[in-house]
């Protein structure tokens, strides 16, 4: 029936005194996902500087193939004799430092561009757009094979390569949500307060599309992780030996049927880190909206 | 309060129903006693509706009056049993001997519509806009009935003709944004009135409408009140469109019910501060230009933190030591009800001065 | 710019508006039929200075777009609007920025009209800033003068953001930042529409006091005809882009010329305060025709319960009935009319 269908949706609007007095909803949905995020950076930064792990390359072939908890391996070793949780530490690193590079220069780069294009408007919005869509439109890992191929496989590459992923991405999330904002009376009232277009853009577009962004940022995260790997995968990101998590379950699988664990211990540090990632985002996501 | 209450409400209906609706016959459609509804959310709680208590004859027009905050949206809403989860609601409304509160929800589902039906503010997004209107109220129908579906077309067809759509036939196949605001709305009042309800709540239907529009609609909810004998709650915040259109008034504040009476009773002799001050604030065309509104000062309490005592005393002119302790909303008058320790006096009652328009 | 820079003496036009036209294409479903709206067609008014001039009229009438076309913002397609002396259609982006900084808007959103992660003091500091005021400590200074002014004490409410705030309390600080530069004109868009009734009341005697303290002058912009007679001393009636009546506001609620304005006054629900009786509203039959396709000749004819054919095929011209009094109709409601 549709008088009680639309109930529901209005009692939100309707005038229940709850608004503003929204409180600190699901903290620990929030708290959880970044105590996760925080622990893994600090294990993968931090970590082979200050425990009793080996170096992650340069290992013994006469120590390939160590299972778990051997004396000094604590997760065994990979077919080169490399300390598997010393590899699962630095190849954190890469994948963080690539992930992080990636969504930075998306947010900084394609936040820009999309708000610029959505406040100035007019031929600049077009051209902007135009040939971001081009760049959206174009098979986006083909395009990344292209970019990682002609650069070689290095770690600046492999960031350069995802990035033309990102920029647009965030480019088109922020220019949405500057048309919304300029709708918006504070906007006008911005202009008619003499406050110059340079200034309305850093102060009053800026920190209320940033939450919109950062929350994409922390979904993108996972993504990058896992494209990362699949480059990988494919010989085209961080080159080996130099340990990725991606690159790691690329060379497990060779040998997945004989020693799985080669594969099952980046992946499940990957997806856990993913997850936490993605939670992360979805929080804080549900909580700025909540305003 | 509850105690009280009991007296006041076996003294029975007050005098001057003698606008238009039928005479009540003594049994009420609706009684409300002590009912009150607490918003939690993150350990706090608000405080919405405060031992509400208010009775309504069949057939008759009650303006439900009162800012933003007041309950008086809140009240109706959980009638309904259209509350998000956080609201606890306890008290009673009995409809027609029938207890609402606590009542289960498939059980109120079967009873939404059929006893009791609503219409929102925004008849933009009441309807879906990606349904012919006519298919709505079709459905809205069959959710009531085992018509089959041409019985239901007619019957939809006679709905949309009673709500004074023009052209309702042509209409049938159009979307909502093919229509402006006010023939939205009556589109709404159609699908409310598809299962026959005795009672109608309209929820600031008006609000969003223009001037002229908000004529037509009020007008049209008269005429149906009388047609099909039906009740019907207004709620508004505006006192000039309830003391037009409608037969009992209930003012609000707080949560609280704070002056009930009869129209022609409460708004010749108004008795509570509060309304006073609100009529007082009533922008008048008798007015001159630039005249100060006498204003009353601070901002309606926190309902997460209620004062002890009267809620309007903190604003209210007349307040003193006595305030301190909550007054009774009991009939002081025949058939008028106010909850006050310093009512005002008929002398004083006009809050402006006489002017006139011809 | 010496021009901009003095206060016309009283009496003398602040604002005069010519001729606004403003249209926007819209685009019909799957952008493909185009159509015209007719927001504002046309439309020539004055405000005077020291004068506050309202503006009615219901949703689609235009008014917010004529509001929006004074402060040029956007730009009308055709008109001039002249504001002390100044054709604001003809300035360059920098001088016109110059020029509006003695004409600020309120509007009707309070929350919406505020950057949600700002705090009062910053908020009411924008235009001191944007305007060039230089000595932060001078500007502090000026930003709690002014929060006293609209009577928010700076040391409760300086450190809030918009959402820990009223709607009254937000629109009070809108009404500080525009007021803090000396505006000469204050163009208030349903500024007081969204409040309650108390606390709107409030809003509305704080725009009286600061009318006769800082002289202002205002565009008032509302839908509610009480509220716009209130506080107008002239008031202009819209209709569907065009202006129906413009009069004295007692003259033109007492005696209104123009059906249309008869029509809105009679919709009103009112209530006499001394007897509490009520005056029940008569309602207008029809719907209002769409500013999309809006009706030849009078606009209102088709709802117009003395249209004649006349109305049908020529457009009636905004014209001095009587002294100070306009009105754009055939057949105006004078005595004669009002009688039969």
């Amino acid at each position: 029936m549709a008088v009680v269908d639309a109930g529901p949706a209005l009692v939100e609007h309707a005038e229940t005194p709850t608004a503003r007095t929204r409180g600190r909803v699901g903290s620990l949905g929030l708290v959880l996902p970044a105590a996760v995020v925080a622990l893994i950076a600090l294990a993968c930064f931090v970590g082979p500087l200050v425990l009793p792990v080996p170096p992650p390359i340069g290992g013994s072939v006469l120590e390939s193939y160590l299972p778990a908890f051997s004396p000094g391996h604590l997760l065994g070793t990979d077919p080169n004799g490399n300390d598997i949780l010393s590899r699962i530490l630095s190849g954190g690193r890469s994948s963080l430092i690539v992930a992080v590079a990636v969504n930075l220069l998306g947010l900084l780069v394609g936040g820009t561009l999309g708000a610029l294009s959505g406040f100035v408007g007019g031929v600049a919005d077009t051209v902007i757009m135009r040939v971001l869509d081009v760049l959206i439109a174009f098979p986006s890992l083909v395009l990344t094979l292209a970019v990682a191929q002609s650069l070689g496989p290095s770690q600046t590459n492999t960031i350069l390569a995802l990035a033309f992923f990102s920029i647009p991405a965030f480019a088109r999330i922020s220019r949405a949500a500057t048309l919304r904002l300029r709708e918006l009376p504070f906007m006008a009232s911005a202009v008619l307060c003499g406050t110059p277009g340079w200034r309305i853009l850093l102060r009053h577009v800026a920190p209320n599309i940033a939450p919109q962004l950062i929350t994409f940022g922390m979904l993108g995260m996972g993504i990058v992780i896992v494209i990362e790997g699949a480059l990988s995968f494919l010989g085209l990101g961080i080159p080996p030996p130099a340990p990725s998590w991606g690159n790691m379950i690329s060379q497990g699988q060779q040998s997945i049927s004989a020693t799985p664990m080669l594969v099952v211990w980046p992946s499940a540090v990957l997806f856990v880190t993913v997850l936490a990632f993605n939670l992360l985002g979805e929080n804080l996501r549900a909580r700025w909206s909540g305003r | 309060m509850s105690l009280t209450d009991d007296d006041v409400l076996a003294a029975g209906p007050g005098p001057g129903p003698s606008r238009t609706g039928p005479a009540p016959d003594g049994e009420p459609l609706l009684e409300v006693q002590d009912l009150r509804v607490r918003f939690s959310r993150a350990g706090r709680h608000v405080h919405a509706v405060n031992g509400l208590s208010y009775r309504l004859e069949p057939g008759r027009m009650l303006a439900i009056i009162g800012e933003s905050g007041s309950g008086k949206s809140v009240s109706s809403r959980a009638l309904m049993g259209l509350l998000p989860s956080t609201a606890a609601v306890t008290g009673s409304a009995r409809f027609a001997g029938t207890e609402l509160v606590g009542m289960p929800e498939a059980q109120m589902r079967r009873r939404r519509g059929a006893d009791i039906a609503m219409v929102f503010q925004d008849p933009a997004r009441s309807l879906n806009p990606t349904m012919r209107i006519g298919t709505q109220v079709v459905e809205a129908v069959r959710a009531h009935s085992d018509m089959d579906r041409h019985a239901a077309r007619r019957r939809a067809v006679e709905l949309l003709s009673l709500v004074r759509l023009p052209v309702p036939e042509q209409r049938f196949a159009e979307y909502p944004h093919q229509l402006s605001g006010g023939m939205r709305q009556r589109v709404m009042i159609a699908i409310a009135l598809a299962g026959e309800p005795r009672l109608l709540i309209a929820d600031e239907a008006t609000t969003a409408l223009d001037v002229t529009t908000q004529a037509q609609i009020m007008e049209l909810l008269v005429e149906l009140q009388h047609r099909l004998g039906m009740a019907v709650i207004m709620i508004s915040h505006d006192l000039g469109l309830a003391a037009s259109y409608a037969q009992d008034v209930l003012v609000m504040y707080a949560g609280r019910g704070v002056e009930h009476a009869s129209a022609e009773t409460l708004f010749a002799h108004v008795r509570m501060p509060y309304t006073r001050a609100l009529l007082g604030a009533i922008p008048l065309l008798e007015r001159e230009s630039h005249a100060l509104l006498p204003v009353v000062p601070g901002q309606p309490p926190d309902l997460s933190a209620l004062p002890v005592g009267c809620p309007f005393a903190p604003r209210c002119e007349f307040a003193d030591e006595e305030c301190g302790e909550n007054p009774p909303f009991a009939e002081q008058e025949p058939g008028h009800r106010w909850a006050c320790w310093h009512p005002v006096p008929d002398a004083v009652a006009d809050p402006a001065p006489r002017g006139d328009r011809s | 710019m010496t021009a901009t820079d003095e206060r016309p003496a009283q009496g003398e036009p602040l604002l005069r508006a010519r001729g606004i036209v403003q249209q926007f294409p819209v685009r019909g479903a799957g952008g493909i039929k185009g159509g015209v709206v007719h927001a504002v067609s046309d439309v020539s008014f004055e405000v005077r200075a020291g004068e506050t001039l309202g503006v009615v009229g219901e949703t689609g009438s235009g008014k917010s777009t004529l509001a929006r076309s004074v402060i040029q913002a956007p730009r009308p397609q055709s008109g001039e609007v002249h504001f002390r002396g100044t054709d604001l259609m003809r300035l360059r982006r920098r001088e016109l920025v110059q020029a509006r900084r003695h004409m600020q808007m309120v509007f009707q959103d309070p929350f919406g009209s505020l950057n949600p992660r700002w705090r009062v003091t910053e908020l009411v500091e924008e235009p001191l800033v944007g305007y060039g005021v230089r000595g932060s400590a001078q500007r502090e200074a000026r930003v709690r003068e002014l929060l006293d002014m609209v009577g928010l004490d700076p040391s409760v409410y300086g450190k809030r953001r918009p959402h820990e705030l009223s709607g009254g309390q937000c629109q009070r600080v809108a009404i500080a930042r525009a007021i803090a530069l000396h505006p000469a004109l204050v163009i208030c868009d349903e500024a007081v529409s969204s409040l309650d009734v108390l606390i709107q009341a409030q809003v509305l005697n704080l725009f009286e006091r600061l009318r006769t303290e800082l002289g202002l002058s205002y565009l008032f912009i509302s839908h509610d005809l009480a509220l716009v007679k209130q506080v107008s001393d002239r008031v202009a009636v819209m209709h569907l882009g065009q202006l129906a009546e413009v009069g004295p506001a007692d003259e033109l609620y007492r005696r209104p010329l123009h059906p249309y304005t008869a029509a809105l006054l009679d919709s009103i629900p009112g209530l006499d305060p001394e007897t509490g009786r009520a005056r029940r509203p008569r309602p207008l039959e029809g719907e209002a025709p769409s500013p999309l396709n809006p009706p030849s000749g009078c606009r209102f004819r088709t709802r117009c319960p003395l249209a004649r054919p006349r109305c049908a095929e020529e457009e009636p011209v905004l014209r001095e009935h009587t002294p100070d009094h306009q009105v754009a109709c055939h057949f105006p409601l004078d005595a004669a009319t009002r009688a039969s």
